[in-house]
């Protein structure tokens, strides 16, 4: 599902930063993926070229054995939406719209029918048991909430890979623990691909790998 | 000064273009004053100095309008004890016949009593050599030129140049040089001194004079002896200083120029928009950087006079560069200027090159600074304000509050009231100038309340035409209104001005042309000069007879017009033969019996007013008036009151019976010839040409010319409409650049979500492009809104204080119409830009962004 | 005009004077008396040469009736060709400035002359207008400032002043009065403590009992340029017509 060849990524600034060195990795399909490491390890850098937001300096990154790194923008935009689904640590919801808007962003982008989407929408905030705030704006909801309905948004297309930065970073721990055990939920009703980069220890032990990095090189990769 | 370098220049470094921008907001406001005033001035300064230059020593004028009077008034002013010199001129401007010379300015004087007043500098130098006085007063074909003017044209003395006289072209003769500066600069150069008496023999003045210039005796107040000449030559002259002329001239000038202020002050009220959003986003931006300012010990004060000091910077720079392409724009306007002035108002200068007044030069530069910092004032004071415990809290900007909105609508309410109060009320103009500034000032307060509202509306369409892109586009404008509303009220105003001029050239074509087609119905227009309005040159009673004998011609009408003092404005005397003009026009009568008020204007029992003289004097039907003539008072009550479009000032129609005896003055400007009927006009015209061919300066006009020569000056004189559709269509630009570089920086994050969860390049594109249409389409929509009231009231102005005339209120459809594609397609080029850089740079950034 | 009328009145002398008056108002009021003629004419000739030395000429027939304060003069130019016809009418008024008229034929109309500037040059000459004017002894202050002789004739140093500052452009004037025959020999005028013109007589010779003088030069000295006025077939007392000096017979002439 997921191939990492040999991938570095260095940001240009007036000193030059190593984030990742080299590193190589294979998720399989299904997989749930934590991603663990002190600040600065590289854990995001990795999780934005695997979503492809962002292009490694050398080496290849395979999404269903596509090679991103030589594709254009609009082919790589094309990728992240029909493979890919984000959660942010800080929600990144759209403040101006409702939860149902919110939700149906992608599937609009993807110019689906107003019908479909609305009913894919609805369906999603009922997974993610917000089937009665549809039309609150994200101001008026709860961190968790808020998680959830980006949680909701990240699913819209039923993406194969759900990459999720932080997603608990945000929030106190029983908020926390209820969105882990949602994504958990979704990992098993769904069969998604997921990989979480988080701090949280317990975040990171409810995953059957954990992926440790350090100075942006893979230190451990342990398996349950 | 460290504060400007540390801090503000980064930030400026950082966001170039929209340090770019704003310093143009600046730029197009200084430029568009200096522009346009420095054209006019070009042209005025020319005016001005060629007076001041030709007044020379003299310290009172004796004139009578544009008329003239006879010789005898002369002595009049010549026997009042303290008068030390009274000599008498004849001014007019001849187009020369040499290539490429233009015009050149004629100064009829009586050599023997003339020269204290005026320095001919024709003796002294060696070569400089007014070859015989008595040469030159002995032989009528005598000419002074000026030594730039016969460098030019390769003349010496006793070289021969043509003019065009009254006798057709006839040769002169140069017989003398004037030395440069005082005198010979006046007209560019192009000045001619020639004896006074020859030139009441070329220019057709018969014995009058145009003017008596007058030194006073040393140590004699000069008001004292302008009191003494008042009282020798009688009510129907004035005495005045020569500035007085210039005064005048002003005057006459008036509707113009306040057209001219109307626009220029415009252009820098919406700079001073595009400053004040500048600034207030820069502020917004900066709160974290103003908050830690604060907290390392910036005082209030400080944190004001930085952001003062900025915007001080960026208007001195702004006008620097405003004042260069203000000339250049000078440049472009000036002859277009002068030509207007000389087709309309028949003041002929020569204005080629620019003026350039230093103090409006250092004027323009101040006025840009000094807009510039009042425009940076409240988001200088709001800066000053910020709180630095909220200002480091992350994420929160200052959002107009709920509070502050309720104040300004509360305000617009009040402002609205009393407009309305003042439009029902009001009969004095102060009342109606007040009633306006508080429109404009409520619809300005009001517009961020109205654009939201648009946006809301708007929102569902936009969101129905793109769900996502659209619906981003709305709530942008929705949820910043901050950002929107400043170039959303500059396009709204600068709007309102086109749909208002553009509302008068409208309103007033159809009148116009309606009075050209009833009252100049005449078959041809047998004229002395080029243009109607032009009266320099004047025909013999003699040749109407003369005229009438030409085979084709049913009837000749004989005019005689020129500009008097009435009440202390100047008007336009139109003499008329009053029983045979009633028989060919028809005009459109406000006042009074058309058959009646002819009857008795011929009869020299009356006198016709056009409306806007009835207007602007608050005259009416019956009304008894007394006009200052050189023959002493004229009384005669108003007979009729029409619909007359000849002069801006307003005209009045006598007979030309009535004319010829209080101003001693047979003389014709015009003849209307009406054609037998089947006879062609081509045809006769050519008889007319060649019956006087060799033994006068004449021009025969068909009517068709005459006709779309008016409606051309009127076209020219709205041309000023097009520089401020010019005007609007960039400040569209400017704001919307602005506003929508400030929406992409603000919106990063939200945008990096958006093509983080799919949304396409073009999908971004289109959000920005949306956004940018949107903003165009509600500063239209405001602008349109704005403009029907602006309309109203630039209408009620013309009508009580510009040139009392009256247009119907008609919505000018086409331009409204024509302004939303201009400024959609604006929009649409100002979104190009930011669209692109919003859809490049760094995603990840972008998420990171916080 | 008058000016050159009363020119020709200064130059002329009858008789040897008495050599012994020395108040120099009796000699100026002797010099005016002795002036007197009923009628004179004269073809003049005028010469201005400019500090270059470029001359200009003109010549002109003069007629003038009476004599002092109460004459009428008719000057018609006869050459050069440009302004032949052109002539002037002098009325002079004993208690007032002249009434001048000109009349050019090419513009077949007659002109008042409005001599308001007395420092103005007549017709470009070096004479002003001022300098041609009568004026009258009671008008001047007068001081014998000594003796001194000009072209070897003994003659009187007489200063004379305005009474009334501002009528004249000149500070004040300095004359030397021939004490043969009691007419001029010379005057310099003076602005501040410049000379600024200087009128030399010469060529004085009796015409009909008048003594008179045949050729006035005047010299502008800020100028640099001179005048030279001769007069020829000068004759006194003849008979002329009073209808020839009014302003329909100046329209005649043409």
């Amino acid at each position: 599902m997921i191939r990492l060849r040999q991938v570095s990524k260095q940001f240009d600034g007036k000193r030059k930063v190593t984030a990742l060195d080299g590193v190589e990795l294979h998720v399989a399909r299904g997989e749930m993926v934590s991603i663990v490491g002190p600040s600065g390890s590289g854990k995001s850098t990795l999780l934005n070229l695997i979503g492809g937001l962002d292009r490694p300096s050398t080496g290849n990154v395979f999404i269903d054995e596509e090679d991103l790194s030589g594709l254009p923008d609009d082919a790589l935009t094309r990728v992240r939406r029909d493979k890919i689904g984000f959660i942010f640590q800080f929600f990144n919801l759209l403040p101006t719209l409702s939860c149902l808007e919110n939700v149906s962003l992608p599937l609009h982008l993807r110019g689906w029918s107003r019908k479909k989407i609305d009913e894919r929408a609805r369906e999603l905030l009922n997974l993610v048991g917000l089937g009665q705030r549809l039309d609150h704006l994200p101001e008026e909801l709860s961190g968790g909430e808020r998680q959830r309905v980006a949680i909701a948004r990240a699913l819209s297309i039923y993406p194969p890979i759900l990459l999720a930065d932080e997603p608990t970073g945000n929030l106190d721990t029983h908020t926390g623990a209820e969105i882990l055990r949602l994504l958990h939920d979704l990992h098993d009703r769904l069969g998604a691909t997921i990989l979480i980069v988080t701090h949280d220890l317990s975040v990171a032990e409810s995953c059957e790998r954990k992926l440790s990095l350090c100075d942006g090189r893979i230190v451990g990769d342990e398996r349950r | 000064m460290i504060l400007l370098r540390l801090i503000s220049w980064p930030y400026v470094r950082k966001h170039l273009l929209r340090s770019a921008l704003t310093i143009a907001g600046i730029a197009l406001g200084v430029t568009v004053f200096l522009g346009m005033h420095t054209a006019n001035q070009s042209a005025l300064y020319a005016f001005r100095q060629t007076v001041d230059r030709i007044a020379g020593a003299t310290q009172l004028q004796v004139w009578a309008g544009e008329a003239g009077f006879p010789e005898e008034v002369l002595e009049k002013v010549q026997s009042v004890p303290d008068v030390r010199v009274a000599a008498p001129v004849i001014e007019a401007i001849v187009s020369t016949r040499l290539a490429g010379q233009g015009s050149l300015l004629v100064l009829g004087v009586d050599m023997t009593g003339d020269q204290s007043l005026r320095d001919y500098q024709v003796q002294g130098e060696q070569e400089d050599v007014i070859e015989d006085p008595l040469l030159f007063l002995a032989q009528p074909d005598s000419l002074i030129v000026t030594r730039e003017f016969a460098a030019r044209n390769g003349l010496a003395i006793n070289s021969r140049v043509p003019l065009s006289t009254m006798e057709g072209e006839k040769q002169f003769t140069v017989r003398g040089l004037m030395r440069s500066g005082g005198l010979s600069s006046a007209f560019g150069g192009n000045l001619a001194v020639m004896d006074i008496y020859a030139a009441q023999q070329v220019f057709g003045r018969g014995r009058h004079f145009d003017r008596i210039d007058v030194a006073v005796r040393e140590g004699v107040p000069v008001q004292q002896v302008q009191k003494a000449i008042e009282a020798a030559v009688g009510e129907g002259f004035q005495v005045e200083p020569p500035e007085g002329r210039v005064q005048q001239f002003d005057s006459v000038l008036r509707v113009y120029s306040l057209t001219l202020n109307i626009c220029s002050l415009l252009a820098l009220f919406i700079g001073m928009f595009i400053i004040y959003n500048s600034f207030s986003i820069a502020v917004a931006q900066r709160r974290s950087e103003i908050g830690i300012l604060r907290a390392l010990g910036a005082s209030q004060g400080q944190i004001r006079a930085l952001f003062l000091g900025e915007s001080a910077v960026a208007g001195l720079l702004g006008s620097t560069i405003g004042v260069f392409s203000g000339l250049l724009l000078a440049r472009a306007a000036v002859a277009q200027v002068s030509g207007m002035l000389e087709g309309i108002y028949g003041i002929t200068q020569r204005a080629e090159a620019v003026a350039l007044d230093p103090r409006l030069l250092a004027g323009s530069i101040a006025i840009g600074v000094v807009t510039s910092m009042l425009a940076a004032w409240i988001p200088a004071r709001n800066a000053a304000r910020v709180d630095p415990v909220q200002a480091l809290q992350k994420g929160k900007y200052q959002v107009l509050s709920a509070g502050e909105n309720r104040v300004r609508r509360t305000t617009a309410a009040v402002f609205l009231a009393l407009a309305a109060l003042a439009l029902v009320f009001g009969r004095a103009s102060w009342l109606l100038y007040a009633g306006y500034l508080l429109t404009i000032f409520s619809a300005l307060l009001l517009a961020p309340t109205l654009a939201l509202w648009l946006a809301r509306l708007l929102r569902p369409a936009l969101k129905w035409l793109r769900p996502v892109e659209g619906a981003l586009a709305a709530d942008s404008l929705i949820q910043s209104p901050r950002r929107t509303s400043a170039t959303v009220a500059a396009l709204m105003l600068s709007l309102a001005m086109v749909v208002g001029l553009g509302g008068l050239a409208r309103a007033s074509y159809q009148p116009i042309a309606d009075w050209v087609n009833t009252a100049l119905n005449p078959d041809l227009f047998v004229t002395s000069s080029e243009t109607l309005a032009d009266r320099t040159y004047r025909f013999p009673a003699t040749m109407g007879p003369e005229l009438e004998k030409i085979d084709g011609i049913a009837q000749v009408q004989a005019v005689r017009s020129g500009r008097i003092v009435f009440r202390g404005s100047p008007v336009m005397i139109v003499a008329i033969e009053a029983a045979r003009v009633a028989q060919t026009v028809r005009p459109r009568v406000i006042a009074g019996d058309r058959e009646r008020m002819y009857a008795l204007t011929a009869a020299g029992q009356g006198v016709i007013l056009s409306e806007n003289m009835a207007e602007l004097h608050r005259l009416s039907l019956g009304e008894t008036i007394e006009i200052a003539t050189p023959g002493g008072p004229l009384r005669l009550p108003v007979v009729g009151i029409t619909r007359d479009f000849s002069d801006q000032q307003g005209s009045l129609l006598m007979d030309r019976s009535v004319f010829q005896r209080y101003w001693n003055d047979d003389s014709v400007n015009v003849f209307r010839v009406y054609l037998q009927p089947g006879v062609s006009s081509e045809v006769v015209k050519q008889r007319i040409l060649e019956r006087f061919s060799g033994e006068r300066r004449l021009f025969v006009l068909l009517n068709q010319e005459v006709k779309s020569y008016i409606l051309r000056l009127t076209d020219q004189w709205f041309g000023i409409t097009y520089v401020q559709i010019a005007i609007a269509v960039l400040v569209a630009i400017l704001g919307i650049v602005n506003t929508l570089t400030v929406s992409i920086t603000d919106r990063r994050r939200e945008l990096g979500v958006l093509r983080a969860v799919g949304a396409m390049r073009n999908q971004i594109r289109h959000t920005i492009w949306m956004e940018a249409l949107s903003i165009g389409l509600i500063g239209v929509t405001l602008g349109l809104l704005l403009g029907a009231a602006n309309l109203y009231y630039m209408l009620e102005m013309t009508r009580r204080d510009v040139s009392g005339m009256r247009f119907g209120y008609e919505f000018p459809g086409i331009v409204a119409a024509l302004m939303l594609p201009a400024i959609l397609g604006a929009a649409m080029i100002s979104a190009l830009w930011p669209a692109e850089s919003a859809v490049r740079g760094s995603l990840v950034e972008a998420l990171e962004y916080e | 005009m008058n000016k050159i009328a009363w020119l020709l009145q200064v130059v002329a002398l009858l008789g040897a004077g008495l050599a012994a008056a020395q108040d120099p108002r009796q000699i100026m009021e002797e010099v005016q008396e002795r002036a007197q003629a009923k009628s004179q004419r004269y073809e003049g000739t005028l010469q201005v040469i400019d500090r270059n030395g470029r001359t200009t000429e003109k010549r002109w027939e003069y007629d003038r009736l009476g004599s002092a304060g109460r004459s009428k003069a008719v000057l018609r130019f006869t050459a050069p060709a440009e302004v032949k016809g052109v002539a002037l009418l002098v009325v002079n008024h004993p208690d007032r400035s002249s009434d001048q008229w000109m009349w050019t034929p090419a513009l077949a109309r007659d002109r008042r002359i409005a001599l308001q500037d007395r420092s103005t040059r007549f017709f470009g000459t070096d004479f002003s207008f001022e300098d041609l004017e009568e004026r009258d002894v009671d008008q001047f202050e007068f001081k014998l400032l000594g003796e001194e002789a000009i072209d070897g004739a003994a003659c009187w140093r007489i200063e004379s002043r305005p009474k009334q500052s501002k009528t004249s452009q000149y500070t004040r004037s300095v004359v030397w009065v021939r004490q043969d025959h009691y007419v001029f020999a010379r005057l310099e005028s003076y602005i501040a403590d410049q000379v600024v013109r200087r009128l030399n007589y010469s060529q004085i010779e009796n015409a009909q009992g008048i003594w008179s003088a045949r050729r006035l030069e005047m010299t502008d000295l800020r100028r640099q340029s001179r005048t030279i006025l001769r007069l020829e077939k000068l004759t006194y007392n003849l008979p002329l017509d009073e209808e020839a000096f009014t302003l329909q017979a100046l329209r005649r002439l043409s």
